[in-house]
């Protein structure tokens, strides 16, 4: 029922497992990154593979599930500044960088800046919001636009949070039980409705 | 705001029919299908607001530790592990150890965790309250809650609370007991007429009546017999009924002397505020009685609060107690072992109205790579409008989800005309009268295919319909050249277990408000029918016993209507 999002084909590379990425997005390390499939990110998002463990070796420092969504509202604006940023802190003298994993279903609003550790699956973050670092969001969570999350704040399962802006953040209410047939739905719907046109 | 479709749930009010649309308190009445549970033994749905609730399990939100509800009232319903709130700003606090001690060469010294220096304290990563400031900290980052937990138990303010709990409760048993026998209590005591509502009170309002009369130090005593006596007879007998057996009370300080010992209030109080200089020392009283363990005038002596627990909740319908939901143990589980909600039984209906989605799509093509988003929102708003005085096409979605196929009625609740929304706003009586709008939908039934599993479909375009974009500008020219000609209302399209159906709305002159209508639903599906063709809108087996007839009202917005006078031009359409 839903009208299709269009994209220019020209701007947008499409993988074999169907992730679509802007040409416009900033993927810095993308050796590090994995996409789960049927991904999209938008123009303009900033990706921050490089940011990785110190230590020899390939390390994964970013990984997506399927149906993820990455800076939304990519059709109207190229002014989509997300940055995905793993989080970091100091541990035992050494500054380091932990990796951040991000599961299926996985809806991030624009300009939103995310430092999270842990995003589970069916989690829908508005725009505008800034998920403090070593954040933990559970299965089925929403996050409202304009939210802060500070760090180090675990957000359970299917609730919302919401906070405005200067101010912090807080849960706010349940979500119905079927909120993840719902998100599932209307990822799998949005990826279907982002189609290329020819121009 | 895009079209929606509410369901109705008849919990609210004993008829069945739903209340009219345009009024604010039919709100409360519709709800969306997610939203919604399904009972199989009543055939009914339910709410949130009339489901019967109770707790399957607790849960720390920050440690997520499942809670034994054994335990939780003995520990108050919080956290008992190493959860604070910050009493500044309700962030989580997280546990850091002290700073080396100083080097003293003026470098910064990084705080480094590895050293695990004690005494370990509370810090705030978001406002960077800290513990310390207010005298609070550990030996150990481990057990927190018990470390404090003696602090709490040793403050004046707890202590107390334990004797008021103790000091009550033998009386507290005592009227619960009395409670019960209650019913006798009127014919022992056949007294007057005039206190006759006193049979009704239970025995906790009698203790109340009894409290309010008795000595209160300091307060001049109210003596019933300066007034009249018939009411000295009345509260006499009174008193001889609900005999005032309790001791009285004596608290562990006197009340005069507290503001000495910090409880607030008095001379200590009018001294810090005679030297404050900044609104911030003093607390909010949100932070003073939500989020510090004690109650301070001031900022600086908030105290952290442990976090209260959640709990999973499993839900029941209010007239069988059967269980409805009922969530897995697991605290962070998203599954259930039992989840009856109405999606899964009554057909699933969006709405759109194709002129806007027309232009959305135009829209959404003419603005690929272009950078602004200012003009297309305002676009994209103003392509959903409505005039006074047209008639508009709207489509409606319906897919089933059962297994079986069902044939679906549609039919659109009688407007209260009386009630129309047009008589806030224009004087005028007589054109107020008139219905704002005229809904007409398909009247003969239809069918809506069964439901099934995506991988029976043979490709995606199937499923989710991503052939829409070639369809818009076929359906598009049908309409513009419509005005009767060319059928809009009826069955349009059907695709796997959806089924497109059209409908028409004439949007009167004078109208305003939104096109906002109750809309019947009624369908039937056979219950164990293995025959595949559900396509056939001649259905033989009607009459059969098998046959099970199921309606439910909705109300479908359609979104504002466009007054008329209003100088907007009507270039988008």
């Amino acid at each position: 029922m839903e009208p299709p999002i269009y994209y220019s084909k020209a701007e947008f590379i499409e993988t074999d497992t169907g992730n679509k990425v802007s040409r416009r997005a900033t993927i810095a390390g993308p050796q590090n990154i994995i996409l789960g499939g049927k991904t999209i990110i938008s123009s303009g998002a900033i990706i921050r593979g490089d940011l990785r463990r110190t230590g020899p070796g390939h390390a994964v420092v970013i990984s997506l599930g399927r149906y993820c969504l990455v800076g939304e509202g990519c059709v109207m604006s190229l002014s989509v500044t997300l940055s995905d940023r793993p989080p970091y802190k100091t541990y035992r003298g050494n500054f380091n960088y932990y990796p951040m994993k991000i599961g299926d279903h996985v809806h991030i609003g624009a300009n939103s800046v995310v430092e999270a550790a842990q995003i589970g699956n069916h989690v829908e973050i508005g725009k505008n919001c800034v998920i403090g670092k070593f954040t933990i969001i559970k299965d089925c969570a929403r996050i409202a636009d304009n939210t802060i999350i500070p760090p180090n704040t675990v957000v359970p399962a299917l609730s919302l949070f919401s906070g405005s802006p200067g101010g912090f953040c807080r849960f706010v209410e349940d979500l119905p039980e079927s909120t993840q047939e719902m998100v599932e739905a209307q990822t799998k719907q949005y990826y279907t409705r982002f189609q290329p046109l020819d121009r | 705001m895009p079209p929606s479709v509410r369901y109705h749930c008849p919990c609210l009010s004993n008829s069945p029919f739903p209340p009219p649309p345009h009024l604010q308190s039919s709100y409360y009445s519709f709800h969306p299908l997610h939203e919604l549970f399904f009972c199989e033994e009543c055939d009914a749905v339910r709410c949130n607001r009339c489901v019967t609730v109770e707790v399957s399990s607790y849960y720390c939100p920050n440690c997520l530790f499942e809670v034994p509800s054994a335990s939780v009232r003995a520990e108050k319903n919080r956290c008992a592990r190493n959860c604070f709130l910050c009493p500044n700003c309700r962030n989580t606090l997280s546990v850091v150890p002290s700073d080396p001690p100083d080097s003293g060469d003026g470098r910064l010294t990084v705080p480094i965790s590895s050293l695990n220096e004690p005494p370990f304290f509370l810090y705030c990563n978001h406002c960077r309250w800290d513990s310390a400031e207010v005298g609070i900290t550990f030996e150990k980052p481990t057990g927190l809650a018990a470390q404090l937990q003696k602090f709490e138990d040793s403050a004046p303010d707890s202590l107390e609370f334990e004797r008021l709990k103790e000091h009550f409760e033998p009386f507290i048993r005592a009227s619960s007991l009395s409670s019960s026998t209650n019913p006798s209590h009127p014919t022992a005591h056949p007294s007057s007429a005039a206190h006759s509502h006193h049979a009704h009170s239970n025995s906790i309002t009698a203790a109340a009546s009894a409290a309010l009369a008795r000595d209160v130090p300091g307060v001049s005593k109210y003596n019933p017999l300066s007034r009249s006596t018939s009411s000295r007879s009345a509260t006499g007998k009174d008193r001889s009924v609900n005999k005032d057996e309790m001791p009285e009370y004596r608290s562990r300080l006197e009340i005069s002397k507290a503001s000495a010992s910090g409880t607030g209030g008095g001379e200590a109080d009018v001294e810090f505020m005679q030297h404050l200089e900044d609104i911030g020392q003093v607390a909010t009283l949100e932070q003073r009685w939500f989020n510090s363990w004690a109650t301070p005038l001031q900022t600086s002596e908030l105290k952290p609060l442990r976090i209260p627990l959640h709990s999973k909740r499993s839900k029941r319908c209010p007239a069988c107690t059967h269980i409805l939901i009922k969530p897995e143990q697991k605290a962070q589980s998203v599954r259930y072992k039992i989840k009856l909600v109405a999606a899964n039984y009554l057909p699933a209906i969006t709405v759109a109205l194709p002129h806007a989605q027309r232009l959305t799509a135009e829209l959404a093509r003419k603005l690929v790579g272009k950078t602004t988003s200012a003009t297309a929102d305002d676009e994209r708003s103003s392509a959903s409008d409505m005039h006074a005085g047209k008639t508009y096409p709207f489509h409606l979605a319906l897919s089933n989800p059962l297994y079986d196929p069902i044939t679906v009625r549609l039919s659109v609740q009688r407007m209260h005309v009386s009630t129309a929304p047009t008589t806030k706003d224009d004087g005028s009586p007589e054109k107020a009268r008139r219905p704002p709008f005229a809904v007409s939908l398909p009247t003969s039934s239809f069918s809506v295919a069964a439901f099934a599993e995506a991988w029976e479909y043979e490709d995606d375009e199937d499923m989710f319909g991503a052939d829409d974009g070639d369809d818009l500008p076929g359906r598009g020219g049908k309409e513009t050249d419509s005005r009767g000609k060319v059928r809009t209302v009826g069955v349009l399209e059907k695709r796997a277990n959806v089924t497109l159906v059209g409908g028409e709305v004439v949007i009167g002159k004078e109208a305003r408000g939104n096109v906002k209508f109750n809309m019947l639903v009624s369908y039937t599906y056979r219950s164990d029918d293995p025959s595949p063709e559900g396509n056939d809108t001649e259905e033989s087996s009607k009459t059969t016993p098998e046959v099970k007839t199921f309606a439910f009202y909705t109300v479908v917005d359609l979104g504002q209507i466009i007054p008329r006078e209003e100088p907007k031009a009507d270039s988008d359409i």
